[in-house]
C-alpha cells in the first residue's frame, strides 16, 4: 500500500512538473517584443512618438506590423534574427525590408518602387527613412538634401554656385522635382515632363503664347542648368554669347561683343546690363500683338 | 584644352584598370550592399528628444543690409530679427494624432504646418509657406508708378542717356525683392484594404519687382532701351484629386489635375526718356508697353500604375493628357493713342490651346536569377491648336503701322518625341552587375527648320563590389543624333508677309544665316563617362569619388554651337568617430567648354549667303566669321563637424567656399576688319561659415548659440562701373555688383515640454 502511494505522490509530481515545463513553454511562446526590449532610453523607443508606434493598436503589435511575428527571435533571441530586421546586427535583403514597408506605403509616390533606379541599386526603404525617430528627417526639406547627397555627390558642388534655387534654405528640396521613390519618365520627375515641372512654381511661363520661343516651349534646360549654375539666373552660358549659339541674323544679332563694348570703350548695350534683354526681354514668350521680335 | 580632351578616354581607362584589379583581388560575396550612406553622422540631439512639444525662442541680429546673404533666408536687413520654431505632436489622442510645425516665425521665410489623422485611416494636413528672393538693393531708377512708370515733371529729355542733366537728381533707389505666400490643404483617406483618395488645394500669391528691359524704337539698328522696375502680382491656384486602387497583383491610380495662373497687372508701360524720333514717340509724349504673363490654365489627368503578372514579370505605366490655355483680351499694337491704325488686330484674343500628352511604360522582366531585363517606351507629344493669323504690328511703339508688306504671322510648334529602348543586366561574380542600354529616340518639330532628328544612344555601365567596404561604378554611354535636312529659311517663311517676300532677292530670303544650324535640333555625336568609387578603410571612415564628363560635337554645325564640354568631379570623407564626433570634407571642381562660331554681317546686298565670286557680300564671306570659346569652371570646398563636446555641449560648424570664373574669348580671321577683343573674367568667391553651440542646461532646457560669417565677391563686367547713364542707349540701375561681408548671430533657447 505504501509502495503504491509513494508511486503515486511520483507521478502527481512528475505530473505537477510537467505542467509546470508546458506552462514556462507557453510563457516564453507569449513573450512579447517590450518585454526584451523595454529600455526606456533606447533610441528605438522613439518610434512611439510616431505615426508608427500607433500601428495595429500600439506597443508590440507595432514592432510585429513591420518586423513580423518572428516566433523564432522571441524565443530564442540572441540566436534568431526578427523576420525582418532592419540591421545592423541582422540585416534582412533588401527586398524584404522594402516589402515590409510597402505592405502600407504602395501607392503614391512609392507605387513605381519596384524597378526604380534606387531599388536597383540595391537601396530600400531604411536607407533613407529612419521610422524609429521622431523625426524622419529625410521628410523634412532642409535635412533630406544632405541625405541625397551622400549618394549624388556630383550635385552637391551645383547647389552651392551663385545662380541657385534656396535648396540650402530649405525652401526647396529635392524631392520638390523628382520622386526618389521612382518613376517611368526622365530622371524621376514628379511631373510628365521637365517644362510641367519648372511650370509647377513658374506658372508664368506656362503659356501658350502668341509668341512663342521654341526651345523655351520644347525644353527649359536647353537654356537653363535647374542645380546651380555660374550664370544668372541659372543659365548654362551668359549671354549674348548665349543667344548666339541659335541667333545669327543681319545686322547687330550676329556681330561679335568683345571687351571693346565694355565701359571705357563703346558701352555696348547688346554686352553691358542684360545684353539681349535690354530690348528682347519676353525671353519665354510674348502674347502682345506686336510681340513678333520678344520686345513686346 | 589638349589635355582635357584627353582626360576622358584617361578616365575611362584608369577606372577600367581599377575595376580589372578589383575582380582579380577580390573575394566571393553575398548580394551588392550601397554603402555611401553608411556612417550617416548622429542626429541633432536638442530636436530629437521624444517629447511631444518643443520651442525655441530667441534673436538674431544681422550686422549690414545685404541681398546675397539673405538672397533666401529673410536675413537681408540689417538689425535684430526674432528666432521662433516649435514642433509639437500629439499620439495620445486615442487612435488619433496631431503633429505640427512652426519655422522661422520672425523672418519673411516663416512656414508652417499642422496635420490631423489616425493611422492607417486618414490625415489633414493644412499649411503656410513664406518665401522670399532678394536681387540687387543698390538699383535706382527715375521711374515712379507701379504698372504705369512715369519721369518726374522735371525730366530733361536727350538723344542718349549722356545727354539727361538732371538723372542724378531723379534717381531714387528701390528693392527688388520677390515674395511668395502660399496656402495648402493636403488630405487622404483610405476607403477600405484596396481603395485610397487623396486630394491637394494650394493657393499662392507672389509679389514684389524685378527687373525687365524695353526699347522703343522703328526698326531694329537701335533701340531707346530702359531698364524697369517690374511691379509683380501673380496667383496661382492649383488643384488634384487622386484615387487609387491596389491589391497583390494590379495598383494603378488616376488624378485629375487643375492649375489656375492669375496675372494681376496686364501690361507695364513707360514713358520714354529719350529725344529720338517722331513728337508722338518722343518724351513727354512717348509711351512703350510691354506685355506681362497672361493669365491661364491647365487641366488634365494623370494615371499611373502597374501590374504584376508574376514575380518575374510586371508591367509600369504612366500616362498623361492635359489642356493648357489662355484666352487673356489681347492689347492693342500700341500702348501709345497717338499712332495711327488701320487694320486692328486680327482677334480678340490667342484663340487658342495646347494639348499636351505623354505615356510611358516600362516592362521589367527577370526571367533568370541573375539576369534582368526592361523595356520601355515614352512619349511625349504637344499639339498648338491655335488659328494663325497676320499681324501689322507696331515696331518698338515708335511710329504709326506699317503697310500690309509688314504683317508677320504668329506659327504654331508642335513637338512629338517617341523612345522605345531596353536595358539588360546580368549580375556577375563578385557582387558585380554588367549593364548595356539601347535607346532610340526620334523627335519631330512643326514649322521649325529640322522636321525630325532620330538618335540611338547607347549606354554600357559596370559596377562591383568586390569587397564589402568598397563599391565603384564605371558607365560608358555614346549617342549618335542625325538631323533632317536643315530648312534654313523655314521660319522666314513662316513669319513674313508674301508681299514682303516677293520684293526680296532669293539670295536674301531668310533670318538667320543659312550656315547655322540651332544645336538642339542639330546633328551631334555625344560621348558620356561616369565614374563612381566609394570605400569604407574602416568603420568610422567613408570616402567617396565621383567623376562625370559629356561631350557633344555638332559635326555638321558651321556656324552657333558647334562644340561643348562638361567636366565634373567631386570627392568626399567623412569620419564618424561616435555618436559624439562626426566630420566631413568634399571638394568639387566643374568645368564647361563651348565653341560656337558666327559670320557678321549688315542686311540689303550684304545679306547675300550665296555668291561665290569675290568682292563677297558679307554674309558670303568666310572673312566676316568670328569664334568664341566659353569657359566656366568652379571650385567648391566644404567642411563639417558635429561634435559633443562634452555631456552638454554640442557644437555644429560648417565651412563653404566656392570660387567661379567665367571667361569668354574672341577670335577672328586675321584678315578680318572685324573687332572682338577677349573679354575679362567674370570671378565670384564665396567664404561661409556657420557655427552653432547647443549648451543643455537643464534637463528640458538648451541655449544656443549661432554665429554666421558670409564673405562674397563678385566682379562681372555687365554691371562693373556700368552706371544708369553708361550706355548711351540703355538707362540701367547702376547697380554695380555685390561685395558683401556678413556677421550673423542669434542666441535662442530651447525647452521641450512633457
Amino acid at each position: 500500500m505504501a509502495g503504491n502511494r509513494g508511486k503515486f505522490h511520483l507521478l502527481c509530481c512528475g505530473l505537477l512538473l510537467a505542467a509546470t515545463g508546458m506552462l514556462a513553454h507557453a510563457e516564453r511562446a507569449e513573450r512579447q517584443c517590450l518585454d526584451c526590449h523595454a529600455d526606456d532610453d533606447a533610441p528605438i523607443h522613439a518610434i512611439a512618438g510616431t505615426v508608427h508606434g500607433s500601428l495595429a493598436g500600439g506597443g508590440s503589435e507595432s514592432c510585429v506590423a513591420c518586423h513580423g511575428a518572428s516566433t523564432a527571435h522571441k524565443q530564442k533571441a540572441t540566436k534568431n534574427p526578427p523576420d525582418v530586421s532592419f540591421g545592423p546586427k541582422w540585416p534582412s535583403p533588401a527586398e524584404a525590408r522594402s516589402a515590409s514597408c510597402q505592405t502600407c506605403h504602395d501607392k503614391g509616390d512609392q507605387l513605381l518602387w519596384a524597378g526604380s533606379e534606387h531599388q536597383q541599386e540595391n537601396l530600400s526603404c531604411d536607407s533613407c527613412h529612419n521610422a524609429h525617430e521622431q523625426k524622419d528627417l529625410v521628410q523634412g526639406k532642409l535635412d533630406s538634401e544632405k541625405i541625397c547627397l551622400d549618394c549624388h555627390t556630383q550635385v552637391k558642388s551645383e547647389l552651392h554656385l551663385p545662380s541657385r534655387h534656396p535648396i540650402a534654405e530649405g525652401k526647396t528640396a529635392c524631392t520638390d522635382c523628382h520622386n526618389p521613390h521612382g518613376g517611368v519618365g526622365h530622371a524621376a520627375l514628379r511631373q510628365v515632363s521637365v517644362n510641367d515641372n519648372c511650370f509647377s512654381c513658374h506658372a508664368d511661363k506656362r503659356g501658350p503664347f502668341l509668341w512663342e520661343h521654341p526651345p523655351a516651349a520644347e525644353d527649359c534646360t536647353l537654356c537653363h542648368k535647374p542645380h546651380g549654375s555660374v550664370n544668372e539666373p541659372l543659365l548654362t552660358a551668359r549671354g549674348p554669347a548665349l543667344c548666339q549659339q541659335c541667333h545669327a541674323a543681319a545686322f547687330h544679332p550676329s556681330l561679335p561683343y568683345g571687351s571693346e563694348g565694355l565701359p571705357g570703350g563703346s558701352a555696348n548695350q547688346n554686352l553691358l546690363g542684360k545684353n539681349c534683354l535690354n530690348c528682347h526681354s519676353q525671353i519665354h514668350g510674348s502674347n502682345h500683338p506686336s510681340g513678333a521680335r520678344l520686345t513686346r | 584644352m589638349k589635355s582635357m580632351n584627353r582626360l576622358p578616354l584617361q578616365l575611362s581607362v584608369a577606372s577600367s584598370l581599377v575595376l580589372a584589379a578589383c575582380g582579380v583581388v577580390a573575394q566571393e560575396a553575398d548580394t551588392y550592399t550601397p554603402i555611401a550612406l553608411q556612417n550617416r553622422p548622429p542626429l541633432k540631439t536638442a530636436w530629437q528628444p521624444g517629447k511631444p512639444l518643443i520651442v525655441q525662442l530667441g534673436a538674431g541680429y544681422t550686422s549690414d543690409d545685404n541681398y546675397m546673404f539673405g538672397q533666401y533666408n529673410g536675413l537681408n536687413k540689417e538689425g535684430a530679427t526674432a528666432i521662433g520654431n516649435l514642433q509639437w505632436q500629439d499620439f495620445n489622442s486615442g487612435n488619433n494624432y496631431w503633429k505640427g510645425y512652426v519655422s522661422n516665425l520672425g523672418l519673411d521665410t516663416r512656414e508652417g504646418e499642422l496635420t490631423f489623422g489616425r493611422p492607417g485611416r486618414f490625415s489633414i494636413t493644412a499649411g503656410y509657406d513664406s518665401q522670399l528672393q532678394v536681387k540687387s538693393d543698390e538699383g535706382r531708377t527715375p521711374f515712379s508708378g507701379g504698372s504705369n512708370l512715369k519721369l518726374p515733371d522735371d525730366w530733361v529729355s536727350g538723344l542718349t542717356t549722356a545727354d539727361w542733366t538732371n538723372l542724378n537728381q531723379s534717381l531714387h533707389g528701390f528693392d527688388q525683392e520677390l515674395k511668395r505666400e502660399r496656402v495648402y490643404l493636403k488630405a487622404d483617406t483610405r476607403l477600405n484594404r484596396n481603395w485610397t483618395v487623396d486630394t491637394n488645394l494650394s493657393y499662392e500669391e507672389k509679389q514684389g519687382s524685378q527687373d525687365i528691359g524695353g526699347g522703343i524704337y522703328i526698326d531694329a539698328s537701335s533701340a531707346d532701351a530702359v531698364l524697369l522696375n517690374q511691379p509683380v502680382d501673380y496667383r496661382t491656384s492649383d488643384f488634384d484629386l487622386g484615387l487609387t486602387y491596389s491589391d497583390s497583383r494590379l495598383t494603378l491610380g488616376g488624378r485629375v489635375f487643375y492649375s489656375e495662373f492669375d496675372n494681376q497687372n496686364e501690361v507695364l508701360t513707360w514713358q520714354n526718356p529719350y529725344s529720338s524720333y517722331g513728337p508722338s514717340a518722343r518724351y513727354p509724349a512717348g509711351i512703350g508697353g510691354l506685355g506681362e504673363a497672361p493669365d491661364n490654365d491647365q487641366v488634365g489627368g494623370r494615371f499611373t500604375g502597374q501590374y504584376i503578372f508574376s514575380p518575374t514579370i510586371r508591367l509600369q505605366v504612366d500616362g498623361s493628357y492635359a489642356v493648357a490655355s489662355q484666352n487673356q483680351d489681347f492689347l492693342d499694337y500700341s500702348v501709345n493713342p497717338a499712332f495711327v491704325v488701320n487694320v486692328p488686330v486680327p482677334r480678340s484674343d490667342y484663340g487658342g490651346d495646347v494639348d499636351s500628352s505623354t505615356f510611358n511604360t516600362k516592362l521589367l522582366l527577370n526571367p533568370m536569377p541573375k539576369l534582368s531585363a526592361e523595356l520601355y517606351y515614352k512619349y511625349r507629344d504637344r499639339d498648338y491648336n491655335a488659328p494663325r493669323d497676320g499681324y501689322q504690328y507696331i515696331r518698338g511703339d515708335g511710329g504709326n503701322q506699317p503697310g500690309t508688306a509688314a504683317t508677320v504671322y504668329n506659327t504654331n510648334h508642335d513637338y512629338s518625341s517617341e523612345v522605345p529602348g531596353f536595358e539588360v543586366s546580368y549580375r556577375l561574380p563578385l557582387r558585380s552587375r554588367l549593364s548595356f542600354d539601347y535607346e532610340y529616340e526620334k523627335v519631330t518639330r512643326e514649322n521649325a527648320p529640322v522636321e525630325e532628328t532620330e538618335q540611338d544612344r547607347y549606354t554600357l555601365a559596370y559596377r562591383i563590389q568586390p569587397w564589402s567596404n568598397f563599391t565603384s561604378r564605371l558607365e560608358v554611354g555614346y549617342a549618335d543624333r542625325a538631323a533632317d535636312t536643315y530648312e534654313w529659311a523655314q521660319d522666314y517663311y513662316a513669319l513674313l508677309d508674301t508681299e514682303l517676300i516677293n520684293a526680296t532677292p532669293d539670295n536674301e530670303r531668310y533670318i538667320n544665316h543659312p550656315q547655322l544650324m540651332k544645336f538642339y535640333m542639330a546633328n551631334r555625336e555625344q560621348w558620356q563617362t561616369k565614374a563612381d568609387f566609394s570605400y569604407l578603410p574602416t568603420e568610422q571612415w567613408n570616402i567617396g569619388l565621383n567623376l562625370q564628363w559629356i561631350d557633344n560635337n555638332y559635326d555638321a554645325s558651321n556656324l552657333g554651337l558647334t562644340q561643348d564640354e562638361w567636366y565634373r568631379s567631386n570627392i568626399s570623407a567623412s569620419y564618424v568617430a561616435s555618436e559624439t564626433l562626426s566630420a566631413s570634407v568634399y571638394a568639387g571642381y566643374d568645368y564647361y567648354k563651348a565653341d560656337q562660331t558666327s559670320r557678321a554681317f549688315r542686311g540689303g546686298p550684304e545679306k547675300n549667303a550665296f555668291a561665290v565670286y569675290p568682292p563677297l557680300p558679307q554674309a558670303s564671306d568666310p572673312n566676316q566669321d568670328w569664334d568664341g570659346e566659353l569657359e566656366d569652371t568652379s571650385i567648391t570646398l566644404g567642411a563639417n563637424l558635429q561634435w559633443q563636446a562634452a555631456k552638454d555641449i554640442e557644437i555644429n560648424f560648417d565651412y563653404s567656399y566656392v570660387d567661379t570664373q567665367s571667361d569668354q574669348n574672341l577670335g577672328t580671321s586675321a584678315t578680318s576688319a572685324l573687332e572682338a577683343s577677349d573679354l575679362p573674367g567674370v570671378n565670384t568667391r564665396l567664404h561661409h561659415v556657420q557655427l552653432a553651440g547647443i549648451w543643455h542646461l537643464q534637463e528640458n532646457l538648451f541655449l544656443q548659440l549661432d554665429y554666421q560669417y558670409y564673405d562674397y565677391k563678385s566682379d562681372d563686367w555687365a554691371w562693373n562701373g556700368v552706371q544708369p547713364d553708361t550706355i548711351g542707349k540703355v538707362l540701367t540701375f547702376g547697380q554695380g555688383n555685390p561685395n558683401e561681408q556678413i556677421n550673423y548671430v542669434g542666441a535662442s533657447v530651447i525647452y521641450h515640454w512633457e
